[in-house]
């Protein structure tokens, strides 16, 4: 599982507000702490950067890869922006993101060719977020096509599924895990990779991430590759990296049958369960899942 | 080789809700099956249907919706008497709109003693209902519940933001409660699971919240239907609760319903008999006439 640190992000307040003074303390502490915790890419999230696009995403990557060596995931919806911060990486850094939408392909993906670096490549197009994983496959498939005679190959694709919120339709979620296990027959050699903390939009802040942690489990072993992730969910990479075996196999387990027996279980374990049970849409997901 | 119908097998049922006095007890729900599915299981009862009063004169109804009640509607409890005695209300709803505290801002003990005169003089089931405004609800229901202590009213709307206080004051006086979470499933089921610490579950109806013909109406309509297949297929205990759809205020709302007298009441007998078919089981209504049609409608099931 390849994780994609998300918390250099502009959605944090303290954050932007360091991007916007060129305070480079904050930003330190956020790529340390992550490179620390082992994420093998950093996503910095810039926003559309309506001011300065270009100064910013400079001062932004010189700053980061004077820290660390990680390669980072650059992550603006605004192009001139993207390329001036393509420009500068030492490692091939990935371009997150194009959809297969017109603008996608007009103006992110054939900077992804020129750079020759990854790209994040959600399921998305001009009709908006496809309904159902049949749906998901047949966007995909034209994105990849067309990706594909810009010169990218589909070992430099990401594919971006989009995970929906929970609480916003549940159903979307077994929609996701039907499009992950087709998808190696569809676009092979291609990664995965979801914004997880997505997932859990909405729900109270205290109960987010068992909800990410369970879905990347989930989602793991079912062959998704990648994922952006908080780096600072210390429990979150310790399953995935096969530090917490016995969890993960409850969470298989409860993926598999209906009814995990919850007794001799430790409340940890039980929460896990009862989590897998929702994400696998046994029951209406309400914020209260843990409480029935 | 005998033919067997595909019909469904529910193993569960919608929670029937009793309410009102005891010699016009109204029970709600109780269905094993969807709406309108005699042929598929049972339906002990029919929709309710409860008329709407307020306890000011309302200040911006359409003519057109106004009129049957013009000589009542300064006084609610004639108007109560009217709903039921000339147009045949079997239920009413009484909006305490002068507590509103962007409005009149009554307090709640005149609010609650209102409320007392118009349940005695009624005499039928009595929905009893705010202004959405969470924390003069609260109080104002609390009071209305002491008041109108062992009535046996249904209360509402009661919140995520003031349930605590409005479930303990019903479930300590007699009463049902209203649970109302705007239009997302989820909601509705986190809130009666909260509720269902410390209240009978079989004393909620909920409200998911709706609108009218026109104005969001397809959402509202699939919300009330998921609601309920939650219930009845996969058997979610907390999501079998009866469901209100409290069409008046948004019907009469709409431009069209206010074009003309027969458009008017046709907006609001259709959007309250589409909400039944989705699954509604009490609706409140404002105008006699399409009360009347929808009455009609459930009666000929």
């Amino acid at each position: 599982m390849i994780l994609i640190g998300e918390d250099l992000n502009v959605m944090s307040k303290d954050l932007a507000q360091a991007i916007k003074n060129r305070n480079p303390d904050p930003v330190e502490r956020c790529i340390r702490g992550q490179e620390m915790n082992g994420m093998d890419y950093l996503d910095l999230n810039v926003g559309p950067v309506k001011k300065d696009p270009v100064e910013t995403m400079e001062w932004l990557v010189n700053l980061v890869q004077g820290i660390t060596e990680c390669p980072l995931c650059l992550d603006t919806t605004n192009p001139v922006a993207m390329e001036a911060g393509l420009k500068l990486c030492k490692k091939k850094p990935i371009l997150n993101s194009a959809s297969g939408s017109t603008e996608g392909k007009e103006k992110m993906m054939p900077l992804a060719a020129k750079y020759k670096c990854g790209l994040v490549l959600s399921v998305i197009n001009d009709a908006g977020l496809p309904a159902d994983a049949d749906e998901r496959a047949a966007s995909i498939m034209e994105s990849v096509a067309y990706a594909n005679d810009l010169g990218i190959a589909n070992e430099d694709i990401w594919v971006d599924p989009v995970l929906m919120p929970v609480g916003i339709d549940q159903r979307q979620i077994a929609a996701y895990m039907e499009f992950v296990r087709m998808l190696p027959d569809i676009v092979p050699g291609a990664k995965t990779t979801c914004g997880l903390s997505n997932l859990s939009y909405g729900v109270p802040k205290n109960l987010r991430g068992l909800l990410n942690r369970t879905f990347l489990v989930m989602i793991q072993r079912i062959g998704q590759t990648s994922a952006i992730v908080s780096g600072f969910d210390e429990e979150l990479i310790r399953l995935v990296r096969g530090d917490l075996p016995d969890l993960v196999n409850l969470i298989h387990r409860a993926m598999d049958e209906d009814d995990v027996d919850l007794s001799g279980l430790s409340p940890k374990e039980v929460e896990y369960v009862k989590t897998t049970n929702v994400l696998m849409g046994r029951s209406l997901f309400s914020s209260s899942w843990l409480e029935v | 080789m005998s033919y067997e119908p595909p019909l469904e097998k529910y193993t569960v049922s919608i929670r029937e809700v009793a309410w009102g006095p005891a010699a016009k007890l109204k029970k709600i729900g109780g269905e094993n099956t969807l709406p309108f599915h005699y042929f598929e299981g049972a339906l002990p009862n029919p929709a309710g249907l409860a008329m709407e009063i307020l306890d000011v004169r309302p200040e911006s109804w359409s003519p057109i919706v106004l009129e049957p009640f013009e000589d009542v509607v300064s006084d609610p409890v004639r108007w109560a008497r009217k709903c039921i005695d000339v147009y045949g209300a079997e239920a009413l709803c009484l909006r305490l709109v002068s507590t509103d505290p962007m409005g009149m801002n009554k307090s709640a003990g005149e609010a609650a003693e209102m409320a007392k005169k118009v349940a005695d003089a009624a005499g039928v089931p009595l929905i009893v209902w705010g202004t959405e405004a969470e924390e003069k609800d609260a109080e104002v229901l609390v009071e209305v519940a002491k008041a109108c202590s062992g009535g046996n009213l249904l209360l509402g709307p009661v919140v995520k933001g003031n349930y605590p206080d409005v479930s303990k004051a019903a479930l300590e006086h007699g009463h049902a409660i209203v649970a109302q979470a705007s239009m997302d499933a989820n909601l509705t089921k986190e809130l009666n699971i909260a509720l269902c610490k410390s209240f009978p579950p079989d004393r909620i109806v909920v409200d998911p919240t709706s609108s009218a013909l026109g104005y969001g109406f397809e959402y509202t309509y699939s919300i009330i239907e998921r609601i309920k297949q939650f219930g009845l297929f996969d058997k979610d205990k907390m999501m079998l609760m009866p469901i209100l759809a409290d069409v008046a205020a948004d019907c009469w709302r709409a431009k069209e319903a206010k074009e003309s007298k027969e458009q008017g009441i046709l907006w609001e007998a259709i959007t309250g008999i589409s909400f039944l078919l989705a699954g509604a089981n009490l609706l409140v209504v404002r105008h006699p006439e399409s009360y009347r049609l929808i009455r009609e409608m459930i009666m000929e099931c």
